[in-house]
């Protein structure tokens, strides 16, 4: 989507802890966590950035 | 795998989820509980204190889950001036650490010796409705998709609940109330077995860090920060680790073992019912706003959510109208305290280093006879009569 920011969720394993708190708190419900997989729907989110702050290690980058 | 029908579906055998189970299966209902892990209770995402004065209300009689039992609650203020809450002033509110696993798996066991039927590798993809009412879920059992129908369907799929979400009941939260949470097990810690402690202030902006001792040098160490106050990518982390780095205790502490999670800190959510869909636990945002704490409430609900399922299933009247004896009933007996420790929370999370101190100060040169807003109050404001002017709308 032209001029939309890019979201990054790191959900290899190399941050992620798979905790679902980016799940959870998403307002649209766009994110989706399958036991060792993150995804996100990249036409439904609007980088609201709401998740990047829930994280808790930083596993989420908006750039 | 072929569609089946039952009297109820539950999603999710976490505590609210087997208690619901538990308690329908008592009652009489044919009962499938599906849970999407291999495994009831793992991995472990949980400080793992709780209280217990309300286990026996909901039948659950302590057992091999327990780790260790504590005298109290240590609260420090920011300069770690020191309250502490025992079992005089906070009656059953003080409680155990417990093996979580263990727990759930206990409450998974009931259930099933309840007669509810349990599904591993289980997990709902998605709600089936019939006419606007919820009739059953669309799962996949070890990757096969099927569909199970249901007179009741419950969403015991716990904070990051997609029942909810698909039925349209409002389980939105907003940053303020919501805490993104971090904890370490860690071993070789210098921590006191009799206690549970809480450390506040801008430890942890909107939350608290908090070491839940479990024994032999062992102990969960772990942070929430409320969401609205994270001012940069994983906070928690940067701030857990700081505590841990300036607390000689736990600084020669090794960690082994680290897990994370969200927490609702909200009001109780405003609708819990639709057509043929109860939500029960922290996908009900039932968390103590206050304490972070869920499985108590989970429980309780649990109990109460089972009860009325059964009762709808039996009289064949899965509408939402029926299904309003549940959300009547956890209510009654949960709201009240929700709501008081929501508002709570919301003052609590506004105060400076500097009135925690003095708070905490106050309390610890006082004995409370019995622990509450009023009587908190009352003796800070003979220390400190500046500070309770901040509080004149909990009078």
């Amino acid at each position: 989507m032209p001029g939309k920011k890019s979201l990054h969720i790191e959900s290899s394993g190399q941050l992620c802890i798979y905790c679902g708190a980016c799940v959870g708190i998403c307002p649209l419900n766009c994110i989706y966590l399958d036991e060792v997989r993150i995804t996100f729907d990249e036409s439904v989110c609007t980088r609201c950035e709401i998740c990047v702050k829930a994280c808790p290690v930083g596993a989420i980058e908006i750039g | 795998m072929q569609d089946r029908t039952t009297d109820v579906l539950v999603i999710g055998a976490g505590p609210a989820g087997s208690m619901t189970a538990k308690w329908a299966a008592k009652h009489g209902a044919r009962v499938v509980m599906i849970e999407k892990r291999q495994e009831i209770g793992s991995p472990v995402r949980c400080g793992e204190g709780i209280s217990k004065g309300w286990l026996e209300e909901v039948g659950i009689r302590p057992g091999k889950w327990v780790n260790l039992e504590v005298e109290g609650a240590r609260i420090y203020s920011p300069s770690e001036k020191v309250f502490e809450v025992n079992e005089k002033h906070a009656g059953n509110e003080v409680g155990y650490v417990i093996e979580r696993d263990g727990f759930d798996k206990q409450l998974a066991i009931d259930a099933a010796n309840a007669g509810a039927e349990i599904l591993l590798k289980t997990a709902a993809v998605s709600i089936l409705k019939d006419h606007g009412r919820v009739v059953g879920a669309k799962v996949k059992q070890f990757g096969e998709p099927y569909e199970i129908h249901a007179s009741v369907t419950i969403g015991a799929d716990g904070f990051e609940s997609q029942v909810g979400r698909w039925a349209g009941l409002p389980t939105n939260i907003a940053t303020k109330d919501m805490d993104t949470c971090l904890q370490y097990r860690m071993t070789s810690v210098d921590c006191d077995v009799r206690y549970c402690d809480f450390f506040l202030g801008r430890v942890a902006p909107g939350g608290y860090v908090w070491v839940f001792p479990k024994g032999e040098g062992l102990a969960n160490v772990g942070i929430g920060v409320q969401v609205s106050q994270v001012q940069h990518p994983a906070d928690p982390r940067t701030y857990l680790d700081q505590w841990i780095a300036t607390h000689p205790g736990y600084a020669k502490g090794k960690k082994i073992d680290m897990v994370g999670g969200g927490v609702s800190i909200s009001p109780p959510i405003r609708q819990s019912v639709t057509d043929g869909l109860m939500l029960v636990g922290d996908a009900a945002r039932m968390i103590d706003p206050l304490t972070g704490g869920g499985i108590a409430n989970g429980c309780i609900a649990g109990k109460i959510c089972g009860t009325v399922a059964a009762e709808a299933a039996h009289a064949g009247d899965p509408s939402a109208g029926f299904l309003q004896r549940y959300d009547k009933g956890w209510r009654a007996r949960l709201e009240e305290k929700l709501y008081r420790n929501w508002l709570a929370k919301e003052k609590l999370v506004t105060l400076s280093d500097e009135t925690f101190d003095k708070v905490i100060d106050a309390l610890s040169d006082v004995t409370l006879e019995k622990l509450n807003v009023h009587n908190i109050l009352k003796a800070v404001h003979e220390k400190y009569p500046e500070v309770t002017k901040e509080f004149e709308a909990f009078l």
